[in-house]
């Protein structure tokens, strides 16, 4: 998967999850867009579903300070690498 | 009220102010401690233990705040005490209104600041009883995850999450704007919203204030105004838009 289709559909998961339409690559979600610690939880099962594999406890923990979108397409780009 | 003169009231309130909180801390310090210990030792689900108790702590608390404050008295709703199984949002007037709701649903959770659990003994009940962080931030991550992880099973064998959505106490009683978690959550467990109005326990516990305002004609009331169970998993089902429908629900009511 290259960034630019993680980004893509990352940003559909976001439309039609979160209610979030084109956000910026860098807006603080938190800040702007009320993205919350739920929101995470089910973003990371999207993650999941994504990647073809569960994610493990630390890799969640390991997610839940992210804040940006582009901080999202890293980690899922890490966890398909470690993946592969 | 007629019954305590007004010249009286400012005494009144100083005294009876040290009374609850003598009865809060005594009634802890001298018997629920051993519930919880014995909970926390002997019960096979600790968890619901320590909401029971919890439940009977603030039940037993606030009919001693009936009982010693002239012209209080509480109208419930009967409908809210039947309430299971569901996600209920609340107006927050006061720092009383997190313990009512505990005294009236024995299976409840709720949403903590994450301060809280920080506090010693406090922390420990709040953890064993298993109410949820506000934000899954640094020290709690895995304890949020695992309480959403568990949030489906416990809503749907009766267990009730009560959440004040503006996410503080109103300092003139209008409603504020609301936060979405509390809505999130219910569509992410697919649980029905109970929306909840309570009246008057600013009156009694102002806040910013350190003692209760007795003496005057109160009654506390808690109404259920209204259920939104939307279908979920439906692809026009907005949460802000559910949101707002809580929110203009409860609006209406407390402004009617």
């Amino acid at each position: 998967m290259t960034r630019g289709e993680i980004q893509s559909r990352i940003l559909e998961i976001f439309k039609e999850e979160f209610e979030i339409e084109n956000p910026g690559l860098d807006d603080d979600l938190r800040d702007k867009h009320e993205f919350d610690s739920i929101d995470a939880l089910d973003l990371l099962s999207r993650i999941e579903d994504l990647l073809g594999s569960s994610l493990t406890q630390d890799e969640k923990k390991q997610a839940m300070n992210i804040r940006t979108i582009h901080h999202i397409i890293d980690y899922v780009e890490l966890m398909a690498a470690k993946r592969s | 009220m007629r019954a305590c003169f007004s010249h009286m009231k400012p005494v009144a309130d100083v005294i009876i102010t040290l009374m609850i909180w003598t009865y809060y801390f005594l009634s802890y310090l001298l018997l629920f401690w051993v519930w919880y210990a014995g909970a926390f030792l002997f019960s096979s689900n600790r968890e619901t233990a320590f909401q029971r108790i919890n439940h009977c702590y603030y039940r037993a608390f606030f009919s001693f705040v009936r009982a010693i404050v002239p012209g209080l008295a509480f109208n419930i709703d009967k409908d809210v005490l039947s309430i299971r199984s569901s996600v209920i949002v609340c107006n927050h007037l006061s720092y009383l209104d997190p313990i009512l709701l505990i005294s009236l649903f024995e299976r409840h959770k709720t949403i903590v600041k994450n301060v809280f659990f920080k506090v010693p003994i406090f922390g420990w009940i709040l953890r064993t009883a298993g109410y949820l962080p506000a934000i899954a931030s640094e020290g709690l991550v895995s304890l949020m995850m695992e309480r959403m992880n568990g949030l489906r099973g416990y809503l749907a064998s009766d267990g009730n999450l009560f959440v004040f959505p503006e996410g503080t106490r109103s300092r003139d009683g209008s409603l504020g704007r609301f936060n979405e978690g509390a809505f999130k959550i219910a569509k992410r467990c697919d649980a029905p919203i109970q929306v909840l109005s309570i009246k008057n326990t600013d009156r009694l516990f102002p806040p910013d204030s350190f003692l209760f305002n007795t003496c005057i004609d109160n009654t506390i009331e808690v109404k259920l105004i209204g259920t939104i169970g939307p279908d979920y998993q439906g692809k026009d089902v907005s949460i802000s838009e559910v949101k707002e429908k809580a929110r203009s629900l409860l609006n209406n009511s407390l402004t009617s």
